[in-house]
């Protein structure tokens, strides 16, 4: 959809809506669009021009007063439009997407207020309804699904076991949840863990075992992390690997944080690898050794050798 | 705007002399025909953006007084009833696009539902906060000719690749890992393909009308992509484990029952050999394959590849 699209879908959603919210302020507007307020006042510009016409009666007003000094919009002279068109067949594909992917993100303990949800925007959209667009997420164990997503909706704190994939770990401790959102298609919640008295974020399919312990959540001072730039980022301290990668293994610059350093003429690309801990790092190294070859650090690339050597021991004779 | 603003605002058929009368643009058209096109062009707008306006008459017996309308009771959102929590996940529904276009086309359906009454409160209720993402450049024309079912060239490639020229009816369009694929009729092959969105290179273009060919009936596009997921794991494996090691194997286990002090005998199911053998050499000597003797071998072969550290590649199946 092109932009003169886009600014007239939003006018004609924002013109009954401005009559049954007099006096809304600019940047609530915005945020509930999802454009910036700047767009907002462009459009109220744009909407000014327009109307009946001279024919039907008079141009749309807005109170441009108002809307300087107090930053709020009054609309006037739209009494023609005072009810919303239909539901577009985009705005009914984005929305029907968005409902099912929180449907397959809120798992067991709410798919049937979200399913009934579904069902009457359906009946409402009509044939838009039917948007051949699947959202996939990474399956997790039903149950612990359900209880989390349950104890996060209800206040609860929950004792987690959870299998900790850089240290190769299981640890036991008390959890009071935050959030559970999606990070790359895969489930996670972040928590207040009283063991590190700290927010951490857990990754739902590494969660062995998760049971409410009949208190309720306390409150934390403790701001959530933006998410913006996504759970991982990459600083000057974090462990990486520098790696000749054989065409088989270019694929990795797609799925893991890669600087691509060098991208040689006999078709082997040299890349930086992160990750968030050494031997997380070791273990990708091993699993993809043969098209990639580790150059730096020398400790990490004699360590895979060696852990290498060391379980080949173990098929001798 | 002022078309649809004026055809809104008049409950009887305007004629089309009417309508140039009252929009100042047709007025200072120079020409009937050039007040023509630009009344064809509008409407077909009106046409793209979904609302239908009508042709027709007041009174039959003078049909050369042909007029136009939009049937507000058609045209119209009607009233819909939700309850309280409903509402609210309409409202969480809205922050699951990151994407500006479709955030908008969420947000503009959320503002319309609340403009006949839907009171929305996301406090009500708490639940997952799924994000979608769309990086890909492609996005927009993938999602745009799968929705509205628009044929589509463009050149694609698989990283250091040389790209080729791919003409696709899309069926569908799906999310895995946070990044999109497009499945549909890749008429160059002739035979169902699967693409990723981030590979293809360049625009992406239209081949044909919208509409102008069907999606196969029940089409399951989980079904079509299949080969985007694990296999299913029907073949059993035993292994041995170092206690408390190994924790991905350890999730993926039937049983696991203690050896000694110090190791675990698993059973666990797996649908690929490569995958699982790559997994379980990852883990160093705190694994070691029991059987199969297939997947042994791959141990061994992964084992001694990393032990040589040298580039030594084997056909790997990419993800």
């Amino acid at each position: 959809m092109s932009k003169s699209h886009d600014q007239v879908l939003r006018m004609l959603a924002m013109v009954p809506y401005l009559q049954s919210n007099d006096g809304v302020p600019v940047n609530e507007l915005a945020r509930e669009l999802g454009v910036p307020a700047k767009q907002i006042r462009d459009d109220l510009l744009l909407l000014m021009m327009t109307g009946t016409g001279e024919f039907g009666g008079d141009l749309i007003d807005v109170d441009t007063t108002a809307l300087e000094d107090e930053g709020v919009i009054h609309l006037r002279d739209a009494e023609f439009m005072s009810r919303p068109l239909r539901i577009t067949a985009q705005e009914g594909a984005a929305l029907v997407v968005a409902l099912r992917t929180l449907r397959a993100s809120a798992g067991a303990a709410q798919d049937a207020i979200i399913d009934s949800t579904l069902a009457k925007i359906e009946v409402a959209l009509g044939d838009s309804a039917h948007t051949p667009v699947d959202v996939v997420l990474d399956e997790v164990d039903p149950a612990i699904h359900q209880t989390v997503v349950q104890a996060l909706a209800e206040g609860r704190r929950l004792a987690l076991t959870y299998a900790t994939a850089s240290r190769d770990e299981r640890t036991d401790r008390e959890i009071d949840p935050r959030r559970v959102f999606t990070e790359r298609g895969k489930l996670y919640l972040e928590a207040w863990c009283l063991k590190a008295e700290d927010l951490r974020f857990f990754r739902l399919d590494r969660v062995l075992a998760a049971s409410p312990t009949g208190e309720p959540v306390e409150d934390h001072d403790a701001e959530p992390r933006d998410l913006g730039e996504g759970i991982f980022t990459v600083g000057s301290d974090t462990p990486y690997a520098l790696v000749r990668l054989h065409p088989d293994a270019q694929w990795m610059t797609e799925y893991y944080p890669v600087d691509l350093v060098e991208q040689g003429a006999d078709g082997i690309w040299t890349a930086k690898l992160y990750g968030a801990d050494p031997g997380w790092l070791r273990r990708l190294l091993i699993r993809h050794a043969g098209s990639v070859e580790v150059l730096e650090p020398a400790e990490l690339r004699d360590e895979v050798a060696e852990t290498a050597r060391a379980a080949l021991a173990a098929y001798d004779g | 705007m002022n078309l649809i603003f004026l055809l809104l605002a008049s409950t009887k058929y305007l004629t089309k002399a009417q309508i140039r009368e009252a929009i100042g643009d047709y007025r200072e058209a120079t020409s009937d025909q050039s007040f023509d096109r630009m009344f064809e062009r509008d409407k077909e707008e009106l046409r793209e953006l979904g609302i239908t306006v009508e042709i027709g008459s007041h009174d039959p017996l003078f049909g050369d007084n042909e007029g136009y309308r939009i049937p507000r009771g058609t045209a119209e959102l009607g009233d819909i009833e939700l309850t309280r929590e409903e509402a609210a996940v309409i409202g969480l529904a809205t922050q699951v696009w990151q994407h500006s276009g479709l955030a908008s086309g969420s947000g503009n359906a959320l503002m319309k539902l609340k403009s006949v009454g839907v009171d929305v409160d996301t406090s009500v209720l708490r639940t997952a906060e799924p994000r979608l993402s769309t990086a890909e450049p492609a996005f927009d024309a993938v999602w745009d000719a799968a929705t509205r079912r628009v044929p589509i060239t463009f050149d694609y490639a698989r990283p250091g690749q040389p790209a080729s020229r791919r003409r696709l009816q899309p069926w569908g369009i799906l999310s895995w890992r946070d990044r999109w694929y497009v499945a549909g009729h890749d008429l160059e092959r002739d035979d169902t393909r699967v693409f990723r969105v981030s590979r293809i290179r360049g625009d992406v273009a239209a081949d044909g009308a919208p509409g102008s060919y069907e999606i196969p009936e029940d089409t399951d596009l989980k079904q079509v992509a299949r080969g985007l997921f694990p296999p299913p794991r029907d073949e059993p494996a035993v292994l041995r484990v170092r206690t408390g090691r190994a924790q991905s194997l350890r999730r993926a286990a039937e049983s696991s029952t203690p050896r000694d002090d110090d190791t675990d005998e698993l059973t666990i199911r797996y649908g690929s050999t490569w995958d699982l053998a790559s997994e379980i050499a990852s883990y160093g000597p705190d694994v070691v394959v029991v059987s199969p003797a297939e997947l042994r071998d791959h141990v061994i072969a992964q084992l001694t590849r990393a032990a040589s550290g040298e580039l030594a590649p084997v056909k790997e199946t990419t993800p």
